[in-house]
């Protein structure tokens, strides 16, 4: 891949990941006016503009804390494109309601819509995880969990009662089900393309 | 796969493989692309559940930051589309509105109000010589009561010194003589929950700006907590008398 520049507005992801009141404060400012605007054009309204935008935003800080996320163009482009994905979907979900589109506005540049893309597909697969992972039996979930947040395999084994060797084969067999329970559905394979 | 894949997986990832094992591993990688699919989705679920579980508490205290500049921001907008929406007879209306209502409370003599008891000098921000144009805006439109202006100067420089407690102080301050009271509320709770200087002072101005909310319990209930040694702590205990 060719080496691309940081753009500057790296400043609010990084914000986001901090939890910085106000540079979240400054994204509102700067970019919500315009997702509001393009909401309200397009069948919706101001409570939904709100959640879309919240939304976003959660799915923005998620994919940066787990993934790296490195901003390459402006982010007004960037959360813009992400917010009117996530409203288009909104829109084919109600499909009873008549959807009219504007003309919607263009960007220059292959970035924000590559980078818009990868971060929608790591929104709608986290969604697709946890449904999934909510389909799993009551032991593998609570084996799962607290795998996860105790760390301590040996302390996991003592927690659940149970051998540290079958605590471990178990983990590896509740990852696998998860597994087989993605890759059987067929919108994993959609966004696996 | 198997069951012996998946354990397969977990120790590759745990790095618990022999060099043999686990140059079988990625030969295997290479040849199989089921294997190598299913790997990747393991992987990818794994690094999944982790960030899921790991960042819990961070995750949800970002969520709940978001959810109130958020509402405060979409509030914001409520009451500026209603402002703007006002027609000059209803200036009008409104205006007599508020004298007959203003007759009736001072016939009554009735709840104290925020002005009897917001207390702030003029301020000053600015070291003596300094040249920082922005401080020095903030200074001058908070000290001759334009706080409109002063607003937006507090939040481009809280932008760069977002830690600073003076600066949040003053800002909650003006964001009450604004009624942007959830801002106003959650800039003062944030200082009241803290341990800077600004810790009573914001607590006797979060009392105030429910106050002025007309939230007396909620502001009784606050203005009890203000310890003896606070600056404000005589002027709390008349406006408590006078709740209670």
């Amino acid at each position: 891949m060719s080496e691309k520049k940081l753009h500057e507005d790296q400043k609010y992801i990084d914000g986001l990941l901090q939890n910085n009141s106000f540079i979240i404060e400054a994204i509102y400012d700067k970019f919500v006016p315009k997702v509001i605007n393009y909401i309200k054009q397009n069948s919706g309204d101001s409570d939904q503009a709100q959640d879309i935008i919240q939304d976003t935003l959660i799915t923005i800080y998620n994919q940066a804390s787990e993934k790296k996320l490195e901003l390459t163009c402006p982010f007004d482009a960037y959360f813009f494109l992400l917010c009117k994905r996530k409203w288009l979907n909104e829109l084919k979900k109600s499909s009873n309601k008549e959807v009219t589109i504007k003309e919607e506005l263009l960007y220059k540049g292959e970035d924000a819509h590559e980078l818009a893309f990868e971060t929608d597909v790591f929104g709608e697969k986290e969604a697709l995880f946890t449904e999934m992972f909510n389909k799993l039996g009551t032991a593998c979930k609570d084996l799962l969990t607290a795998t996860f947040k105790i760390k301590s395999m040996e302390e996991v084994a003592e927690s659940l009662g149970v051998t540290y060797a079958y605590a471990r084969k178990k983990k590896s067999l509740c990852i696998g089900k998860l597994t087989e329970l993605v890759q059987e559905s067929p919108k994993f394979n959609l966004l696996n393309k | 796969m198997e069951e012996q894949d998946y354990i397969l997986f977990e120790d590759y990832l745990s790095e618990d493989l022999s060099e043999t094992e686990k140059n079988a591993f990625e030969t295997r990688f290479k040849t199989d692309s089921k294997f190598k699919e299913s790997f990747n989705t393991y992987k990818e679920l794994s690094s999944f559940l982790e960030h899921k579980f790991e960042n819990e508490a961070t995750s949800t205290a970002f969520q709940s930051n978001l959810k109130t500049i958020s509402n405060a921001y979409f509030e914001k907008q409520e009451t500026f589309k209603k402002v703007i929406q006002f027609k000059p007879w209803q200036y009008a209306m409104a205006a007599s509105v508020i004298l007959l209502i203003g007759i009736t409370l001072f016939n009554k003599l009735s709840n104290p109000v925020y002005g009897e008891y917001a207390n702030y000098d003029s301020i000053s921000l600015t070291v003596r010589g300094s040249q920082d144009g922005l401080l020095k805006t903030a200074e001058n439109a908070f000290n001759k009561k334009d706080f409109a202006k002063a607003e937006v100067a507090f939040k481009e420089l809280l932008l760069t010194d977002e830690k600073n407690t003076e600066l949040q102080f003053y800002r909650g301050v003006t964001n009450i003589e604004l009624n942007n009271f959830a801002m106003a509320d959650w800039l003062l709770n944030g200082l009241k929950e803290g341990n800077s200087v600004y810790k009573n002072k914001a607590t006797w101005y979060l009392a105030l700006s429910k106050l002025k909310q007309k939230q007396y319990d909620a502001s009784l209930k606050i203005l009890k907590t203000i310890p003896e040694d606070a600056d404000d702590y005589k002027a709390a205990q008349k406006l408590i008398s006078k709740l209670d």
